[in-house]
């Protein structure tokens, strides 16, 4: 067990912190101008942008439009992105869901589509949280995450999957769900909370 | 400050997932500029939503789509440069060597530290393990101490309420039962003055409704001879003629075997 834990201080730790290091100097350079370190951070997080997008709009086409997009949204942004806000990858997932439920709205055929709020939110974060989803992204931690939701009562889950992977506000889940609206409210909030738990238990 | 804060505090979670309405989320960032707790709250579920980024189904894209997005952005043209540049000043050039040299000094001494802390926290570790342990099984006890409540108390409000009085047996003359008889909703049994069971034993509650008698359930007694059971019976079998207490082997037997403890019918005196 110490060797263990000596071994994760050594090895997983510097390189978590080294790979964000890594993303932000690509940041830095797409900012600058400089193109060619748009294939690093793709080598690195594509495959995670992929599968959200995918999760999201259900569809290959698609989720491939939504990576080229944040590529490309990346390139052209790389300039505002204050890493005391949260980590590159973070940043480039939020634009990913952004673009995908942009997607799901469209095709949903609604008042046409309408950009959700998520880099909103992201600009409005308060600064210090840096190393969050660096250290998610791997196999592992998406089936820790998958259990977690697994865990929760089925109608907390189904309320925070429709807000978070469907794009839909609570009234909207309200009416889909033919519930009152303080009672989806009151779901998303404790599902949040208990996955807000199990996943600082599943981490510590 | 132009919204209280029990208003908008509960909102953090729903404006993380980008769930609110355009109104609430006003509101809500007004506050958020003012709040200190709600920032932290916002903070502390921005966690939760990162990792829903990530917990999906990891799928590789098509090797193709590399090219894609690598040749698309050899024509799209960066934004200008906002107004907001942050964090790009430079740093002095020794400042990283500056900064390697603390680490690697500072990170001499705390692995020593480490060492001995972390055999220490092993210890504790395990201590907590178990006390988890303990506790996990307090509270699926209680769970299911609060699951027989309840069935009982449904017993005790059924309107087919039956109650059959057992007495004392010659291996038991002193020992008393009460049992309260429910079609529907089942039996809730208590007994007082049981012998202890010997090693290896435990005794059987019978249903003496059609031919054979029907077990309900086991019953230990606590240190003085008392216990209390609740006992899902069967809700197509007549009404039972008698009831009726066994020791028997560990584990229970599908037909009575051992010597009758308590025995009672519906109406007999006890």
């Amino acid at each position: 067990m110490v060797m263990w834990l000596l071994a994760a201080l050594a090895g997983f730790r510097p390189e978590s912190a080294e790979s964000q290091a890594e993303d932000r100097e690509c940041l830095r350079r797409l900012a600058a101008g400089d193109r060619d370190a748009a294939a690093p951070l793709y080598d690195r997080h594509a495959r995670a942008i992929y599968s959200l997008a995918l999760r999201i709009v259900d569809d290959e086409g698609d989720a491939e439009d939504v990576v080229q997009d944040v590529f490309t949204q990346a390139w052209r942004q790389a300039a505002r992105y204050d890493p005391s806000r949260g980590a590159v990858a973070a940043w480039l997932l939020m634009m990913a869901r952004t673009r995908a439920i942009d997607k799901l709205r469209a095709r949903r055929a609604r008042s046409g589509p309408q950009s959700i709020e998520d880099e909103r939110v992201m600009e409005q974060m308060p600064a210090g949280d840096r190393d969050v989803a660096a250290e998610l992204l791997d196999a592992e931690q998406a089936r820790m995450v998958q259990r977690a939701l697994g865990e929760l009562p089925l109608l907390q889950r189904l309320a925070i999957e429709l807000a978070y992977y469907e794009g839909l506000t609570q009234r909207e889940i309200a009416e889909r769900l033919e519930e009152p609206l303080g009672t989806v409210k009151t779901r998303i909030r404790l599902g949040l909370l208990k996955l807000r738990e199990s996943l600082a238990e599943g981490r510590g | 400050m132009n919204e209280p804060h029990d208003d908008v505090k509960g909102l953090a979670g729903a404006y993380v997932l980008g769930s609110l309405d355009a109104d609430e989320r006003a509101a809500f960032e007004t506050h958020l500029s003012t709040c200190d707790d709600c920032a932290a709250e916002v903070r502390a579920f921005r966690r939760v939503t990162d990792a829903l980024a990530v917990g999906v189904p990891q799928r590789t894209p098509r090797p193709e789509l590399r090219q894609r997005v690598l040749d698309a952005l050899e024509t799209a043209t960066p934004a200008p440069p906002s107004r907001a540049a942050p964090q790009a000043r430079e740093w002095p050039g020794w400042l990283p060597l500056a900064a390697m040299l603390v680490l690697t000094l500072g990170i001499g001494a705390y692995a020593a530290r480490l060492q001995t802390r972390v055999s220490d926290l092993e210890a504790r570790l395990d201590a907590s393990l178990l006390q988890v342990a303990a506790a996990d099984q307090l509270v699926a006890d209680s769970r299911r101490v609060a699951a027989e409540l309840q069935s009982a108390m449904g017993v005790l409000a059924a309107p087919d309420l039956a109650r059959i009085d057992l007495a004392g047996q010659p291996a038991a003359p002193g020992a008393r039962a009460r049992a309260l008889w429910s079609r529907a909703r089942g039996m809730v049994f208590t007994a007082s003055n049981l012998p202890p069971l010997p090693e290896g034993r435990v005794y059987q509650v019978w249903v003496v409704a059609g031919p054979a008698p029907i077990s309900a359930g086991l019953l230990m007694p606590d240190a003085a001879g008392g216990g209390m059971a609740y006992y899902m019976t069967a809700p197509d079998i007549p009404a039972p003629r008698a009831i009726a207490v066994t020791l028997e082997p560990a584990g229970g037997l599908p037909a009575p075997t051992g010597a009758f403890y308590l025995m009672g019918a519906p109406g007999a005196a006890l």
